[in-house]
């Protein structure tokens, strides 16, 4: 098992164009990555080119990690998962023959001085937290961050109406939040 | 939708959080979300916090083994990327015995040609603030890790030479991940023995040429 303080080396490593970190780093982490393209985009070659374009992403931006703040795997599932709905919804836009902006690279979030406090505060973990919602929303919760379902798609899927979706999506966040702050 | 654009409440702000990071936001929405991430630090601060909640969920994925496709077309396409010269001392001094019988495509380590003299691992007490240094010949190669300068201040490097108590400055760190120092000839000789320091001043440096603020991190050069 690769540690915490191993990934973040390699990061760090490949923030210096090293490729001997660059492919460690890939067998370190590739697995999940593509599990989360996967999940989201549901076609095994689709998911594997955004992989490959995740991976690519590192390499150019690895230099950035640090400033995020965030724990490596955080990091790294956040950008793929991105990359995977920004393809997911040019995807939909295409079949949809709509088109639309290309969101992409969404700006890196970084925290404020009070957000170390609120982050050692929660000790309750969110998948703890989502066995405490009605079966649904927490399936909701769980299609919105792992398939990259829209309000649109929840709503279909479980044969709701859109503004009821939005109203259960939102109370479960809320609750979510009371939860893992207890 | 209109109800969720800024200049709401604590809690819309971070139900717009999570909606953000869960990637719900209409197109119009995430792009106003999105400047107030790069412009509210209040903001942005929020939905790093869901960034980090949510990613928890990502443990239920099991691995999935990429095709060996995958990775033989990114090696291919960042072979031709220029390697730093901080190559050799990271892979020299970067990481642990341990880490390195951990990692398998470490394994050849080309480092022993021509590699760094010295080297150096500062970290502030409580691991906050943390550089690596190495130095080939009159090059000193600084490597940020962690941290940075306080709010409205500067990091200042120092030499302090094994047969002089003053410290000399190296130069106050540039706001980049890595800092490339050329030595004056006089300064690269007293290397040796000396340690560096890292402190915290005014921006712009120390105005008197010697530490002002406090010494946040230091450790002693040893040959690698």
């Amino acid at each position: 098992m690769t540690t915490r303080s191993d990934i973040e080396a390699l990061i760090a490593r490949v923030a210096l164009r090293d490729r001997g970190a660059f492919g460690a780093l890939y067998d370190a982490t590739s697995g999940k990555l593509l599990a989360i393209c996967l999940s989201v985009l549901k076609d095994r070659e689709e998911a594997e080119d955004t992989l490959q374009e995740v991976f690519l992403r590192i390499w150019n931006k690895a230099d950035r990690y640090a400033v995020t703040g965030h724990s490596p795997m955080t990091w790294l599932i956040t950008l793929a998962r991105n990359i995977a709905i920004d393809r997911l919804r040019a995807r939909q836009r295409a079949q949809n023959g709509q088109d639309g902006t290309e969101t992409d690279t969404l700006p890196d979030s970084r925290p404020g001085p009070e957000a170390s406090t609120i982050a050692a505060s929660e000790s309750q973990r969110i998948v703890n937290c989502l066995d405490e919602l009605p079966d649904q929303r927490a399936r909701a919760v769980r299609g919105a961050y792992l398939e990259g379902d829209s309000y649109a798609d929840l709503a279909a899927r479980f044969e709701v109406p859109l503004n009821t979706m939005r109203t259960w999506l939102r109370r479960s966040l809320q609750s979510l939040r009371e939860c893992m702050s207890r | 939708m209109s109800a969720d654009l800024p200049e709401m409440p604590d809690d819309d702000d971070e139900l717009l959080a999570a909606e953000y990071v869960l990637r719900l936001l209409s197109a119009d929405l995430e792009g106003v979300a999105a400047r107030r991430v790069a412009e509210d630090p209040e903001f942005a601060a929020r939905v790093h916090h869901w960034e980090s909640r949510l990613a928890d969920l990502a443990e239920e994925l099991d691995e999935v083994k990429p095709s060996p496709r995958v990775r033989r077309a990114l090696m291919a396409s960042v072979s031709g990327a220029p390697e730093s010269r901080a190559r050799r001392w990271w892979l020299a001094a970067g990481l642990g015995a341990a880490t390195l019988a951990a990692l398998a495509y470490v394994a050849p380590l080309p480092f022993l040609t021509g590699g760094p003299d010295l080297g150096a691992e500062l970290a502030s007490a409580d691991g906050a603030l943390r550089f690596e240094a190495q130095v080939s010949g009159e090059n000193l190669v600084l490597a940020r890790l962690e941290g940075g300068p306080r709010e409205g201040r500067a990091l200042e490097l120092w030499l302090i030479a094994e047969d002089d108590p003053a410290p000399v400055s190296l130069g106050v760190l540039p706001d980049a991940d890595m800092a490339e120092i050329t030595l004056a000839p006089a300064v690269a000789a007293r290397l040796a023995g000396g340690t560096l320091a890292v402190s915290d001043e005014p921006p712009g440096g120390s105005p008197t040429g010697a530490p002002t603020g406090e010494v946040l991190a230091a450790a002693p050069l040893v040959e690698l």
